[in-house]
């Protein structure tokens, strides 16, 4: 095997100059000295992850990770300066919670090379000379005891480990994640992305994107239309409170259309659940939910969502597959690694994602036709595929505000079960999927998004840490349930009351996006991509108004989109004129015999009276061929650090350091202020809170 | 007249109009026939290019299957090309339109590049060759470059058809006669015309001065020497007329086997060990001569195993290594994967794209190439031996894997001059037979291998992944893979300089005719216009600080060593006694008696090899010192330039590597002109002449195929892979609905 078996090796150094901070109450010191920058050498604390007020491991159980001591340390480790600009810019690197934990492997290192396989409850059966962490994440963490003089608590430091994470397990099963406390004293902050738990929020959203014919449904305020649907979401503005609660009865969960997107052009992007076939609607009920479809437009293009994507268990089937093929030992010959790699299908599974995505984009922007995405539960795929629609179509989300709104909007407001997703022992990591999709887009853009690389990595590794409810828990419901922030009203329902009330929400008003709380100000300067483009950017877009190319069609045309191509619906719902089951599902169907006839002679089965448009100047068209699909290899190679290696993109960042640091020099000649300064100030809090 | 000949139907001032077609049906084509004739472009012929027959209504699809476009003209050929006349594009005043190339045009194919052609018959497509009894109605023609044509041939005459097919036929793959090489009649033609070029500093190595220029660049001269008793090829047809061997070594030996079973040198090291190469000696079956080859060996073994020489260590290329069968086979295989003729081909293969990609075992080839280079440069710069390449005739795999060590340990041949004195030094001068192994004449399939392009295909591993390592970039490498099929160079068209120099006059005792002095590729004028040639150039490349003063003043001969670490003395090894064994192997692998497996496969080698390796990748990266490819699984990848760029369906619009690169040259000049700036305060010297302006330095969406592939642009319908977009009224009709307009969207 080329790579042998090496990972990041560190050895624990006996803690000197930070004592205790492997002991910190997890982040509880955060509060008070935000504006000091954190020292990036924290180092981290294996425990990092355990219960509130239960982090009493004993003394010297908490080893501090330290990177300076080497033994063989790989390429680019010569010290924290040097690493924080290099390979792996993310301190987090030491930083493993306890559930991320995928496995755990003791090293017996008397030449016999013995391991030992620790699962939580299970007992050492000798003194450990390396203990080897596999993160979920893809990240390896090889502690060495030796050579750090630890050598006598290797046995201790091991059981408490195994012993957090059986613990943890346990409280999980029970409780749900629990949270730490990370940054309780900050209680004042404000979100630095919109967190959608307030009318304000939406209605600001719904003014943004320009939505004209759209209004902010308080419908859902007690959570009793749907608990997996955010309080508050936009519907159109000529269907009333009444008939949203009636159409939304008839889908899957209760989870009717809501508008995802407006284009400028005037079409839209719709998401809801699958038809509750077995409800039995009047009327008055299918007229609601074809209003709600609809919303206006003559033509609405279903999308089958489900079609052509992967299922859920392929999902996960394919990430423990490539987990398994991205580990440092593992035992495919270099020369067999490509079709290993196809054999994990995953990165089949993006590419059918980035086809799907771009199928549709072209459809609503340059075709300018309503799409409305159509997935039975409505919270897994179909979040998937509107937000890398909106990534391709909508400069706007291609800004790090933007995408962090974006994944609050389409994934955490939205209701996507990230507890039982990313948890467990059954995870089908939908969301890691979605990442590595927008990282597709990066490599295939590198001028187009705002953020950089090291921006996914941060957001791919924060699933798991347990700061912020943003990934913990599986609906808003529950993530407003567990911050307290209706405790005061659930019980009484006043109606028109669109906001809760001030001072109610505490300090659970911090979401992943706090990204301070985990990251150094060096390192959230790395979120920002340095090759981006401004020009190319949501001002320089919106203005030009968009011309409208919508064509009036024959009334209410309805298009089935499926398996690449557009097939007419005699109807919107499937239960118009026969309420009964079996007519309904065979009406639902497209007409094969019809269908296959004109693809054959229609080949997309366009309607010819949509006219080709010139594709939109903001509108991205991702290449999905074999070739370019590629492996997000600093994520999921991490574990061997031999394959990291530079990128041109550091290379930009070099050069805009030379850049400022040249106009730094010459202001100081110069008093007036040099004209040709557009590079930046690069300071984390305008890179993260300019006015999103 | 300056080489622009102009033939054919005298419409050439007329402004082109584009001619689209699309479903075309024969008597739209023949109503239209007067106006197509009358619309035809000028062809334009280099000097000494001679017309051979024409074809007019020659349909060239643009794109295949749904879309079914045409342009309508005239399909030519002339002794140095296939050509095809359609109405110009719209021209397009874009930013890739300027990446032209001057000699071959985007529709010009030149004889040595066709690769493969096929007919179709009723909708059969069958490979074409020898004599026709049935002429096709449509012509595909694969390229050596991966280009594919289509030419539909169903509107033309039949006189036409059957004089252009079998024209194109006879003069792409009948077999040639080397004077018949278009090289010839071009060079003649233009002799007033080439001007050489002064400014170029590649090392030619046809003079007894480059040679003793670059011994004394890698300080090899302390123990090696120039000699010229080849000259005028006395002594052998296969070495060129000068080059290095170790300094005791007498002429006599030199003589004795034509040159073979002499160990000459190819490059020195910082600390003194030295890269040498050797031909096998002829195999022989007699007991006697073997006894003969034995003696004589061992005299040469004595002198190079004395001190100051370092321990030889022999790696025999021929029989441990590739084969060149296994090189032919793999890009065989590896290049049908790019050869697409219909796009349904393409997406039915893209789903296995990994499987397939691995089971032609061309990037398995790439790795054990740059396997093989890291272990010699393990060899030479770790152990501190001498590696000796043997090989049966030192030109295929010798000259691969010896400019491979160069580039990855002298940072010198990372420079675009060095790059090219490479080329010279190892491949023309070395022999390398690109007449043969690109088939150039068309003589025998068998000797068809590319192993100049295997070289190309591992440096742009390199150069992808130390990018700021190389002055030239990856579309250098594009051009310079194409440049082998142009035949107005004489650098690739040779098997050696032998060869070169007795055809082209040089040699000859015919004072009358004057020796012709054909082109060399290293003119990028030649291809490029100077706006185009700064793509070839890595902004991101920066000179050794100390170097560039030494350059500044411009002195050619005052090329520094870039590794400035000292001379030292070769380490008195304890394994001297060990060496009786190896030289014994030594022995035995050039008497030809193979044996394999002996000695490479030994595990402390694999150990050094692996520590080696590691230890250098645990460093940061020098970029003016040695460079170690990365070369696992992930990490050899597909030249998607080269490979993918004719390929529409690969085309991303505003991406690729393109974006970056446009932000980096506009910073890099932002930088260069705040600190002539700054200098100008400072020092108050003169100003520095500003870059000329690049191609790049546009906010425009570039796509990611650039600067290649100019007509795909026209495609800005997205690809769908079930069908794809049917073209749905064109922009006028769309023009007359304007008014109708209505917006539904906040009904």
């Amino acid at each position: 095997m080329w790579w042998g078996g090496r990972g990041q090796s560190f050895n624990i150094a006996p803690h000197k100059e930070e004592p205790e901070m492997g002991l910190r109450g997890p982040k509880s010191d955060q509060g008070g000295r935000m504006p000091e920058p954190r020292s990036r050498r924290l180092g981290g604390c294996l425990a990092s992850g355990c219960l509130p007020g239960n982090h009493a491991l004993p003394m010297p159980l908490t080893p501090r990770l330290h990177p300076g001591l080497h033994l063989g340390l790989p390429h680019g480790w010569q010290g924290p300066e040097y690493l924080g600009h290099l390979d792996t810019p993310l301190s987090s690197d030491y930083d493993f919670a306890l559930v991320n934990i995928g496995r755990l492997e003791a090293v017996d290192g008397l030449g016999l090379s013995r391991v030992q396989l620790l699962r939580p409850g299970s007992q050492l059966k000798f003194v450990p000379e390396e203990l080897l962490i596999h993160g979920r994440d893809f990240r390896l963490l090889r502690v060495g005891f030796e050579a750090g003089g630890l050598e006598p608590q290797a046995w201790q430091v091991t059981m408490a480990i195994v012993q957090a994470r059986a613990q943890s397990s346990q409280a999980q099963q029970c409780l749900g994640l629990p949270l730490t406390k990370a940054g309780q004293g900050s209680d004042s902050r404000k979100p630095p992305i919109p967190l959608l738990e307030t009318s304000e929020d939406w209605e600001f959203e719904r003014k943004k994107q320009g939505a004209r014919g759209w209004r902010v449904s308080t419908v859902n305020e007690r959570f009793d239309v749907a608990t997996s649907l955010p309080r508050y979401f936009l519907v159109p503005s000529r269907v009333l409170d009444s008939e949203v609660r009636r159409a939304f009865g008839h889908f899957h969960q209760g989870r009717g259309p809501r508008l995802s997107w407006h284009h400028p052009g005037g079409s839209d992007l719709l998401r809801c659940g699958g038809f509750y076939t077995a409800s039995d609607p009047n009327k008055e009920d299918i007229r609601a939910v074809e209003s709600m479809l609809q919303a206006g437009h003559s033509d609405v293009v279903l999308v089958d969502v489900v079609d052509e994507l992967p299922g859920l268990a392929d999902v996960q089937l394919a990430h423990l597959r490539l987990r398994a093929l991205c580990v440092p030992d593992s035992s495919v010959a270099e020369d067999k690694w490509l079709s290993a790699l196809e054999g994990t299908r995953w990165l089949d599974y993006v590419r059918s994602c980035l086809r799907k995505a771009s199928d549709i984009s072209v459809l609503v922007t340059s075709r300018v036709r309503s799409v409305v995405l159509q997935e039975r539960g409505d919270r897994d795929l179909n979040g998937l595929l509107s937000s890398l629609v909106q990534l391709l179509s909508a400069p706007e989300a291609r800004t790090l505000c933007g995408f962090q709104s974006l994944v609050q909007r389409e994934w955490v407001a939205a209701g996507h079960p990230f507890l039982t997703r990313l948890g467990g022992t059954g995870a089908t990591p939908v969301f890691l999927l979605f990442l590595d999709c927008v990282w597709q887009l990066l490599q295939q853009f590198p001028a187009e998004f705002e953020f950089s690389e090291f921006f996914l990595l941060a957001l791919h590794d924060s699933v798991r840490v347990p700061d912020t409810l943003t990934f913990l828990r599986n609906t808003p419901w529950e993530r407003g349930k567990q911050s307290g922030q209706f405790s005061s009203y659930t019980q009484v329902y006043t109606p028109g009351y669109s906001h809760p009330p001030a001072g109610n929400s505490i300090n659970l008003q911090l979401s992943v996006w706090d990204w301070d709380l985990r990251y150094s100000n060096e390192q959230i300067l790395q979120f920002h991509n340095p090759g981006y483009n401004p020009e190319h950017g949501p001002d320089a877009w919106l203005p030009r108004q968009q011309v409208s190319f919508l064509v009036p069609g024959p009334p209410s045309s309805v298009w089935l989109f499926s398996k690449g191509a557009l097939t007419p619906l005699h109807q919107l719902c499937p239960w118009r004129e026969s309420p009964s089951l079996l007519a309904v599902s065979s009406r639902w169907l497209p007409r094969m015999a019809v269908s296959s006839e004109s693809l054959a002679d229609q080949e997309w089965g366009l309607p010819s009276h949509w006219g080709a448009c010139p594709l939109p100047p903001g509108l991205l068209l991702p290449g999905y061929l074999g070739p370019q699909i590629r492996l997000w290899r600093r994520c999921y190679l991490r574990g061997r650090p031999e394959v990291q290696m530079g990128l041109s993109a550091l290379t930009v960042s070099g050069l805009q350091d030379e850049l400022s640091h040249l106009q730094e020099l010459l202001r100081k000649w110069t008093p007036r202020a040099f004209p040709g300064d557009h590079s930046k100030k690069r300071d984390p809090s305008t890179i993260l809170s300019h006015s999103c | 007249m300056l080489g622009k000949g102009v033939v054919g139907g005298g419409g050439g001032t007329k402004t082109p109009k584009p001619s689209f077609v699309s479903y075309v049906r024969p008597e739209e084509i023949h109503t239209n026939e007067k106006e197509v004739t009358e619309k035809e472009v000028t062809l334009h012929l280099l000097p000494g290019e001679q017309l051979l027959c024409e074809a007019s209504a020659v349909l060239k699809y643009v794109q295949e299957e749904s879309c079914q476009r045409g342009v309508c003209g005239r399909l030519v050929c002339t002794d140095f090309k296939i050509a095809f006349l359609g109405d110009d594009e719209p021209a397009l005043d874009n930013a890739e339109t300027q990446f032209k190339n001057k000699i071959i045009g985007e529709n010009d194919i030149t004889l040595h590049c066709v690769d493969q052609i096929f007919g179709v018959f009723d909708e059969k497509k069958k490979s074409l060759f020898g004599q026709l009894k049935k002429y096709p109605e449509k012509l595909i023609i694969h390229c050596k470059d991966l280009r594919v044509f289509h030419f539909c041939l169903r509107y033309t005459k039949e006189e036409e058809v059957k004089r252009i097919v079998s024209g194109i036929i006879h003069h792409t793959q009948a077999p040639k006669l080397l004077k018949r090489l278009f090289l010839f009649s071009y060079a003649a033609a233009a002799q007033s015309i080439i001007a050489t070029s002064p400014k170029d500093h590649t090392v030619m190595f046809d003079t007894l001065k480059d040679w003793c220029w670059e011994l004394e660049r890698t300080k090899g001269n302390v123990k090696y020497k120039a000699v010229s008793v080849n000259e005028g090829y006395r002594i052998c047809e296969r070495l060129p007329a000068y080059f290095v061997v170790p300094t005791p070594l007498p002429e006599e030996d030199v003589r004795r086997f034509q040159g073979h079973g002499i160990p000459i040198w190819c490059w020195s090291c910082h600390n003194g060990s030295a890269l040498l190469k050797m031909s096998a000696l002829p195999k022989e079956q007699d007991d006697v001569i073997l006894q003969i080859h034995k003696s004589f060996l061992d005299g040469i073994y004595k002198i190079i195993h004395r001190p100051p020489y370092e321990i030889v260590k022999t790696e025999d290329l021929s029989s441990n290594f590739l084969s060149l069968q296994e090189i032919q086979t793999a890009y065989s295989k590896f290049k049908q994967l790019f050869l697409i003729d219909n796009s349904t081909e393409f997406w039915d293969t893209d789903i296995k794209w990994f499987s397939l990609l691995e089971s032609s075992s061309w990037l398995d080839i790439i790795r054990r190439c740059l396997k093989k280079a890291i272990e010699i440069t393990e060899c030479l710069e770790a152990q501190n031996v001498n590696v000796l390449l043997l090989e049966e005739n030192a030109s295929d795999l010798c000259c691969l894997i010896s400019s491979l060590v160069q580039v990855m340990m002298d940072a010198h041949c990372r420079t675009k001059t060095g790059f090219q004195s490479l080329i010279q030094k190892e491949w023309v001068m070395g022999g390398h037979c690109f007449l043969d192994r690109c088939n150039h004449l068309r003589q025998s399939d068998k000797e068809e291998v590319p192993v100049f392009l295997l070289f190309l295909d591992c440096v742009w591993q390199l150069v992808h992944q130390f990018p700021p390592a190389f002055e030239f970039t990856e579309t250098y490498l594009t051009v310079l893979s194409d440049s082998l099929y142009i035949p107005i160079f004489s650098t690739f068209f040779f098997n050696s300089p032998h060869q070169k120099d007795t055809n082209m006059g040089r040699e000859s005792l015919d004072t009358q005719s004057k020796p012709l002095t054909p082109l060399t590729v290293w003119d990028w004028s030649v291809q490029f216009e100077p706006k185009a040639q700064t793509l070839l150039k890595n902004p991101l490349y920066v000179e050794k600080p100390k170097l560039d003063k030494g350059q500044r003043k411009g002195m050619h001969s005052k090329h520094r060593r870039q590794l400035s670490l000292p001379l030292t003395q070769p380490k008195s090894s304890p394994k001297r006694g060990f060496f009786r064994e190896e030289t014994d192997h030594l022995i035995k692998n050039l008497l030809g008696k193979r044996i394999s497996k002996l000695i490479n496969s030994s595990d402390e080698l694999q150990d050094n090899f692996r520590e080696f390796y590691d230890n250098w990748h645990s460093k940061p990266t020098d970029y003016h010192g040695l460079l170690l490819p990365h070369i696992e699984g992930p990490e050899i990848k597909v030249w998607a330039q080269r490979y993918l760029r004719w390929i529409p369906e690969a085309q991303i619009l505003g991406g690729g590597r393109v974006a970056t690169m446009s932000k980096l040259i506009e910073m890099m000049e932002e930088v260069q002109s705040l600190q002539e700036k700054i200098d100008e305060r400072h020092h108050s010297q003169q100003r520095l002449q500003a870059e000329a302006p690049c191609l790049l330095r546009n906010s425009a969406r570039l796509s990611s195929l650039f600067p290649f592939a100019l007509l795909q642009r026209h495609s800005s319908k997205p690809i769908l892979p079930t069908s794809g977009w049917k073209a749905l009224g064109d922009e006028e009709d769309l023009a007359k609905r304007e008014d109708e307009f209505v917006d539904l969207g906040d009904v």
